[in-house]
This record gives structure tokens, sequence and C-alpha cells, in this order.
């Protein structure tokens, strides 16, 4: 049996460690609103963006230079895989679902023969990927930090990659990030980023084609091709924030779900450890008190 | 006299809403003036001042953007920038120091960055368009 001390001692170390979490709870659910909001901000620039590279996208015929962010390089074998996760840890299973997204991305590509490279977003994806595919990274990004930094991180992101993407390093980029449903939920995402995937509009972009569809004539300042040419990299960067700022917002979410878990699981711990203390001491009482009596009727 | 729906984006937050007079915007090929009711328009931006005036032509505010494009149609004016600043909150001298640290430096990057910095004191010495 433990001595009443142990289990004593045991109670103080997991009441620290609920305080921990639940100080933890608390600041995760304030960053949650912080970074929430910067994500509702960010929205309406990316909505018009989107709006009017849809409108312009019809116009752009196979061309070469930046006009390839749109229409490809013709090839489907060189695959970059972007995943992004945190940069820290204790979110529940917020980085290990990236990890274990992107690794069956590469396998199956791999299995049809593809070459696939990685440029990992957070320590905690490139960690991982660091230990079992080392080769495969070419470049990664981490102490991000899109909260405080703003739309810069996002841009040495797209720079980077399509620095990579006109030397020819790869024909098609997929981001792999947790997408932010509610403040508990976050959903595993593939999107493809470059060459732009306009087919694959959500629906509230559908209804923006239809709007730009039927009042579509505009004047082009300078010309269609020579925005274009502006708007794609434009298009790059605002795609990687946006991702970039909705895993924000889930790793704060996610932290704080996993968080209130622990804060409860602590809690239930010392309940049932100071029942175990208080039975513990009842029967050193009993058994003390069953010594003196029996000592002092053999008396 | 009528007004048009003016909106100032960037990729951070939604700078600036509202019903205004007139704004003057530094397209590609020079600067538009856009009244209610302007012909529609898409243009890329280069670096210089947006203008924003109210219903009687007083000047309402001015910002500096590095870069951007901008949507036009009759009853509403959409700018996405990058690198927004309102011009009474740039610092010439400032603005000089980095330019001469710029110079120093030789990438495309940083090349770039210097001339938006020179736009950035083109338009603070110019005084066009601040009374009309």
């Amino acid at each position: 049996m433990p001595s009443l001390k142990d289990i004593k001692m045991q109670i103080n170390s997991v009441g620290s460690t609920k305080k921990i979490t639940s100080a933890m709870k608390m600041v995760a659910a304030s960053k949650l609103r912080r970074s929430q909001e910067k994500a509702e901000a960010a929205r309406p620039y990316s909505s018009r963006l989107e709006e009017m590279l849809s409108s312009l996208a019809s116009s752009a015929a196979s061309g070469e230079g930046i006009i390839k962010l749109l229409t490809g390089t013709g090839n489907d074998q060189n695959y970059i895989i972007v995943p992004v996760s945190a940069d820290r840890g204790l979110c529940g299973g917020f980085n290990s679902s990236i990890n274990k997204e992107t690794y069956k991305l590469i396998q199956s590509l791999e299995s049809q023969n593809k070459k696939v490279q990685l440029l990992p977003v957070g320590k905690k994806t490139r960690d991982f990927f660091n230990r079992v595919m080392k080769d495969k990274i070419i470049e990664s990004f981490v102490d991000m930090n899109v909260s405080s930094t703003g739309y810069e991180a996002a841009f040495s992101i797209s720079t980077k990659l399509q620095e990579l993407y006109f030397e020819g390093k790869f024909d098609k980029c997929i981001l792999v990030f947790n997408k932010f449903k509610s403040a508990i939920t976050q959903e595993v995402t593939q999107q493809q980023l470059i060459p732009l995937d306009v087919s694959s509009s959500s629906d509230d972009k559908k209804t923006s084609n239809e709007e730009t569809s039927t009042n579509a004539i505009y004047a082009y300042e300078p010309d269609e091709e020579t925005i274009l040419q502006d708007l794609l990299p434009k298009n790059v960067s605002i795609q990687i924030f946006k991702v970039l700022l909705e895993s924000d917002a889930g790793e704060q979410g996610a932290r704080m779900a996993a968080m209130d878990n622990a804060t409860r699981n602590a809690g239930e711990m010392i309940d049932s450890l100071t029942l175990k203390y208080n039975r513990t001491r009842q029967a050193f009482i009993t058994k003390e008190l069953i010594e003196i009596i029996s000592g002092a009727e053999s008396v | 006299m009528a007004k048009i729906n003016f909106d100032l984006v960037s990729p951070e937050k939604l700078i600036f809403n509202d019903d205004v007079g007139m704004i003057i915007v530094p397209g590609k090929d020079g600067d538009i003036g856009v009244l209610p009711g302007h012909s529609k328009v898409l243009s890329s931006l280069r670096p210089g001042r947006i203008m924003i005036y109210g219903e009687d032509k007083n000047l309402l505010k001015s910002f500096f953007v590095a870069g951007g494009f901008v949507e036009i149609n009759p009853e509403k004016c959409i700018v996405l920038a990058e690198g927004v600043d309102e011009m009474n909150t740039l610092d010439k001298n400032s603005i000089e120091k980095e330019m001469q640290e710029l110079e120093n430096k030789d990438s495309a990057d940083s090349k770039n960055q210097l001339l938006v910095a020179k736009a950035k004191v083109d338009a603070l010495n110019s005084s066009f368009y601040e009374k009309i």
C-alpha cells in the first residue's frame, strides 16, 4: 500500500498540472478570438481578388512566363507539397493529423511514379519529416507567427515557391493544412495552389462567377494580360496568407479543446486520488486502534 | 451631388469604407479620377497616392499604396492594395534613411523596396490634387 505521503505528493503534482492546463486554455481562448478576427479581416481582400481573377481567367491563353501560374507547365510529374502545421505542440491531434495526411499523400503520389518534394511550414511538421524523409525537404519555414508579422510571412513563402516554379523544379503545388471550421473542429484539407484551380471553386465563388459573367464588360488598364501578370503572383501570396491565418486560428482552437480536456481529466484524477487518500488514512487509524485495544485486552 | 461607395482593402484588413464624392487612384498608365457613375474599369496600380474627397471636393484622406488593383463600376470603387500607409503617418527622414540602407544592398527585392521608398518621397513632396 502506498504511504499517505506518496498520495499527498501525487495529488499536489496533478493539481499543479491542472493549473497549467487551465491557464493554457485561457490563453488559447483569447488568442483564438484574435486570430479569428484576423482571419475574418482578410476575407474581403481574398474574395475580391478571386472575383477579379475568375473574370480574367478566361482571357488567358496558354501563355509563357507568369501566366503559367494559371495554365500550368503542361506536365504532371513533379509535385511539391506544403504541409502547414503549428510551431508548438500540446494541441491535440492538430499537428499529427497534418503529418499523417501528408505522409499518405506522398505515398499515393509515389505509387503513381510521381516525384515528390516537401516544403514544410511550421516546426512540428518540419521535425517530423526531418526524421522520416529528410532527403525530400528542399526548404522549410518555421516561426512564421502570422498573427504578428501578417502578410510578410506569406509573402516570403510565396516568393520562394514561385522561384522554384519558374526554375522548373515542380509542376504542381499542393497545400495541406487544417481548415478552421469552428472553435473545436478543424478539417485537414488539401488545396492545389499552383497551377491555380479555377474549377475547384467553392459555392460562394461560383455565385460570384455568375455575377461577374453577367456584367463582365470591364475596360482593362493597361490590358488583361498585364493585369493578370500582376494578379497571379499576388493571388498565390494571398492564398498562402489565408491558409496561414486559418491554420493559426485552428491551432488555437485545437489547443483550447485539448487543454479543456486535460483540465477536466486532472480534476477527475484529483477526486479519485483524494478518495484513495482518505481511505488509506482511515485504514491506518483503524489499524492503530486495533493494536491498542488488543494490547489492552492482553494485559 | 451623388456619392460613390469606396473600399480600400489591404490583405490584413478593410482600411476605408464609406460613401465619398470623388477618388483619385494612381493607375498604372496614369492617375484615374473616379466620380459617381464612372464606367467599368479594372486597372492595376503603381506606387502612389490615393486621394479621397468629400462631396464638395474637400480632401478627406490620402493614403500611400505600394501597388495593387482597382475595380471601378458606376456605384462602387474598390482598391485592393498592399503596403498601405496613411499619408500623414509617413516620416520623410526615416524613409530617406531607409533608402540609404537599401541603396547599399544589391538584390531584386531591395531594388523593389527602393522604388517604393522613392515613390513615397515623391508622394510626400508633391502637392498635386490637394486643392481641386
